[in-house]
């Protein structure tokens, strides 16, 4: 029924006839076929097949009869179906972590000490960070794991990743950057599973044997890796920003007589700023939530490294979590693999916000001042 | 009569500054290549050029480079060399160079000298300190010349003398790793081949704001070519190691190829294939393209053509971004959780393409959002003007004209989905097969609702990503297998990469035609 204000354009003219009182019954019938489909189709019954028959029916009618009007109600359910789709992830995702949410509430993040601020105790402590066989379940070390991958990962792929975008957009010859471009492009289309086999059966040998490791596997090795795979991505998002800077700016900078570098440091790179940070925003999105290379490559034990800054030890992230257990959890185990999922999805949620926050200030900045 | 002598002294002066200069940058760039590839262990101390090892071989470079860049220095300051150098190298420089002094420094007592914690941080702070205000204070050209200059003669007579080798062990505390001397030398070669190099750079064009743009271009230029030089040395790795045992009894006439037309069969005598894995792969492409594309189009033309700028359009475009940076591994929670109790109770290859989809959904949204956005106006008042209702338009002028756009969104989606493994994991998994799923063949009409079932779709089937990820965990110890995973790999690589490489080219493509 939400769909009938649509029409509004079409009604404006005032003419209520017959045409218009078909139309309104066949979006009717229409949202009201795909409804009853879909909560059929939840509840998990295999009679949403018989509404899912008749919205075909009526969409096929309406193709034929009224084809303008239909065409904009379908890629209208089809714009409403992203948020559905969003919404359906977060409940659903939600709802499966609930019940360890209910059971460890705080203690989700409770470490083997109790936190205490000012004698007050902020999480109580867990007797282990994971036990299956106790329903114990904290996430700390695999935060931990997460957070020490990712910054590893970023301190590679932004220094790194943005002076090379910077060679591409404004010191490479015109031919180098035509070839290049489209190179990296298609770099960063490396499968991670193929990063992780290289990892799994060359690096970790590699290191353990050249670093003389304690064990196989490290969250170093995952997040060299991991940085190595987003090098590419950052180095093509930093590029579209830096080119996207007008070329008035960076006139104005040479005709005031500073060199090329200068004209860089001082007015491409700030102007591009936000375009550059939003690349790596995006590249930390991606390190956060690398499954596969951090599943293959680490030895999945769920403690926090001892001593805690020791990043050639094994640990686990919350993306390897899921990985490596979900073949031998059922019930409350299961539920806890669903709160590192809400935790990594809350958490890119907010990046990808930030980078798009970002973006769109660029565009006004940018496209503002021309 | 003097002014010309004098002009041709001068010029005479610059060319021996700038070839020393240069001598010091082509020899860094050799150093710095050398020591790069001994990091990975592919050259060693055993390793010998002209008869001397390796490692003195570098360090025999590095402290020609150092003594050159001294002299640079120097030169430059007593008036041998005609330069034009500002009167400090900046603030950020004398840190960087301070951050390094502290490091070496702290190394040096702590390692060499066996210091304890508050003597090694003493004697750290005290050399950084100098070091920092030495170069703050110094001119320009004695300030970016000395530090490395001397950093990188002392490194090399580290390395010549004998008191750095290959036996050489620091274990830092707290750290479960040790840095051993054949990693340590070459890092250390590189790094310091990088600075000195960084000097000589300065030096070539005789310092001041054109130096500086010399030194840093050459820096940035290293950086660029080395990132490349290893994706693609990475490749090349994956395509040396993966070939042969994929085009093993490889034939063109009569066409044989068993490892991509055979599945894994477990007979040793018949060679393993990943038939069934492509055709799996095969199969969640196109499902994952009937579930994800139409609707991606049908909103983006939506979004385009039909909404005004509001709330609901703001709210789709949180939704878009966020389906677009959700964590694969997250929908293939949302899959497990969702969609294999509705279809069947098992992971079942429908489940995958439907995941798939919704991945793909946001991309292929993006992506045609702008190709339609990109027609020109021009197009859809031409069309009114003739008198030509809005669908019509639509459908007839602004579809076609944005159709190369949406195709390249949609290859370079599609070339993303395949090789996406975390998903799969959680809702179609599927091991290794002897059988190609069947589609097609097992379409069944039934009596009770849903009226039409598939066996095929309803179980897992095998994938290439997947077929990686089972060589893995099967263990790569085992005869063959890690042949049979650098096969595997290799495929993969070939069937995303292919993906990208023609929807980069169409892009380019249709670009250049545009504005052409």
């Amino acid at each position: 029924m939400t769909e009938l204000p649509l029409f509004d354009l079409e009604t404006r003219l005032g003419r209520l006839s017959d045409v218009d009182r078909d139309i309104g019954s066949l979006a009717a019938g229409g949202a009201g076929c795909l409804f009853a489909t879909f909560v059929l189709f939840v509840l998990n019954s295999t009679l949403a097949v018989i509404p899912l028959i008749g919205f075909l029916a009526v969409t096929g009618y309406g193709w034929y009869a009224h084809q303008a009007e239909t065409a904009r109600a379908l890629t209208f359910l089809a714009t409403a179906s992203t948020i559905l789709i969003l919404g359906l992830i977060t409940v659903y995702v939600f709802v499966e972590a609930l019940p360890v949410l209910q059971r460890m509430g705080v203690r989700l993040f409770g470490f083997t000490e109790p936190v205490e601020v000012f004698g007050v105790t902020l999480i109580p402590s867990v007797e282990s960070y994971w036990s299956t066989s106790q329903h114990v379940y904290s996430l700390i070390p695999m935060i931990w794991g997460t957070f020490v991958t990712t910054l590893i990962a970023t301190a590679i792929a932004a220094p790194l990743g943005i002076a090379a975008a910077l060679f591409l957009a404004e010191i490479a010859p015109p031919l180098v950057r035509e070839t290049v471009k489209p190179g990296v492009e298609i770099l960063a289309g490396i499968p991670s599973i193929v990063y992780g086999y290289l990892g799994f059966v060359v690096l970790n040998t590699f290191l353990y044997e050249n670093l003389e490791m304690a064990n196989l596997g490290s969250l170093f090795l995952v997040g060299l890796v991991i940085g190595l795979m987003a090098l590419p991505t950052v180095v093509s998002v930093a590029d579209d920003a830096l080119t996207s800077v007008p070329d008035a700016m960076r006139d104005g900078a040479v005709a005031m007589g500073l060199t090329e570098w200068q004209t860089m440091k001082s007015i491409t790179l700030p102007a591009a700023l936000s375009g550059v940070s939003a690349a790596v925003l995006l590249g930390i999105g991606r390190a956060v939530g690398e499954t596969m290379a951090a599943t293959v490559i680490l030895g999945h034990s769920q403690v926090l490294p001892d001593p805690l800054q020791d990043v050639f030890d094994n640990t686990e992230t919350l993306t390897s979590l899921i990985a490596s257990q979900y073949g031998n959890a059922n019930g409350l185990h299961m539920n806890a693999l669903f709160t590192a999922g809400v935790v990594l999805f809350v958490t890119v949620l907010v990046l990808s916000i930030a980078a798009r926050r970002i973006e769109l200030r660029m565009d006004r900045k940018l496209g503002g001042g021309q | 009569m003097s002014y010309t002598a004098e002009s041709e002294l001068v010029v005479d002066n610059t060319s021996t500054a700038e070839r020393l200069a240069s001598a010091v940058v082509g020899l860094g760039l050799v150093t710095f290549v050398f020591s790069l590839v001994g990091v990975t262990q592919v050259v060693t101390a055993e390793t010998t050029i002209l008869g001397i090892s390796l490692y003195d071989f570098l360090a025999g470079g590095l402290l020609l480079m150092g003594v050159g860049t001294v002299s640079l220095g120097i030169g430059s300051r007593t008036g041998v060399f005609n330069t034009s150098p500002d009167a400090t190298p900046g603030a950020v420089t004398a840190a960087l160079f301070g951050l390094g002094a502290f490091a070496l420094a702290g190394l040096v007592a702590s390692q060499s000298l066996g210091l304890g914690t508050v003597g090694w941080l003493l004697g750290a702070t005290l050399v950084g300190g100098v070091t920092f205000a030495g170069v703050a204070l110094a001119p320009e050209d004695i300030g970016s010349t000395l530090p490395p200059g001397v950093a990188a003669i002392g490194v090399a007579v580290a390395i010549l003398a004998g008191i750095i080798t290959p036996a050489f062990a620091w274990e830092p505390e707290g750290f479960s790793a040790t840095l051993t001397g054949s990693m340590a030398i070459p890092l250390l070669l590189a790094a310091s081949t990088l600075v000195t190099m960084w000097g000589g750079a300065k030096a070539y064009e005789g310092y001041g704001s054109k130096g500086r743009q010399t030194a840093a271009y050459l820096l940035v230029g290293i950086n660029a070519v080395s990132i490349i030089a290893v994706l693609v040395a990475l490749l090349l790795f994956i395509a040396s190691k993966g070939i042969g045992p994929a085009f093993e009894g490889f034939s063109l006439v009569p066409f044989e190829w068993p490892f991509v037309t055979n599945g894994y069969s477990f007979r040793p005598e018949v060679v393993n294939g990943v038939f069934p894995a492509i055709m799996g792969t095969i199969w969640l492409v196109i499902g994952a393209v009937i579930t994800g594309v139409p609707v991606a189009v049908a909103a983006a033309i939506f979004l385009t053509e039909y909404a005004e700028q509001g709330r609901f359009v703001g709210a789709v475009e949180i939704a878009t971004n966020g389906l677009w940076s959700t964590p694969s591994v997250v929908y293939g929670l949302f899959g497990y959780a969702f969609l294999i109790p509705r279809l069947g109770g098992t992971t079942s290859l429908i489940s995958g393409m439907l995941v798939l989809g919704f991945m793909l959904m946001p991309l292929c949204l993006i992506t045609s959002r702008e190709a339609i956005k990109a027609v020109p106006d021009e197009y859809r008042d031409a069309s009114a003007a003739l008198g030509v209702s809005r669908w019509e338009t639509i459908r007839s002028v602004v579809l076609p004209a944005a159709m190369p756009g949406i195709l390249t969104g949609v290859i370079l989606g599609v070339g993303r989905i395949a090789g996406e493994t975390a998903p799969i994991l959680l809702v179609m998994a599927g091991g290794l097969r002897d059988d190609a799923p069947n589609v097609l063949g097992s379409f069944e009409f039934i009596s009770s609702p849903p009226f039409v079932a598939n066996d095929a779709l309803l179980e897992s089937a095998p994938a290439l990503p997947y077929q990686l990820y089972a060589t893995i965990t099967a263990g790569v110890s085992a005869e063959n297998a890690a042949a049979f995973g650098w096969a595997t790999a290799f495929v993969l690589l070939v069937v995303v990469l292919s993906f990208y490489a023609l929807g980069i080219a169409s892009r380019l493509y249709f670009r250049r035609r545009l504005n052409a």
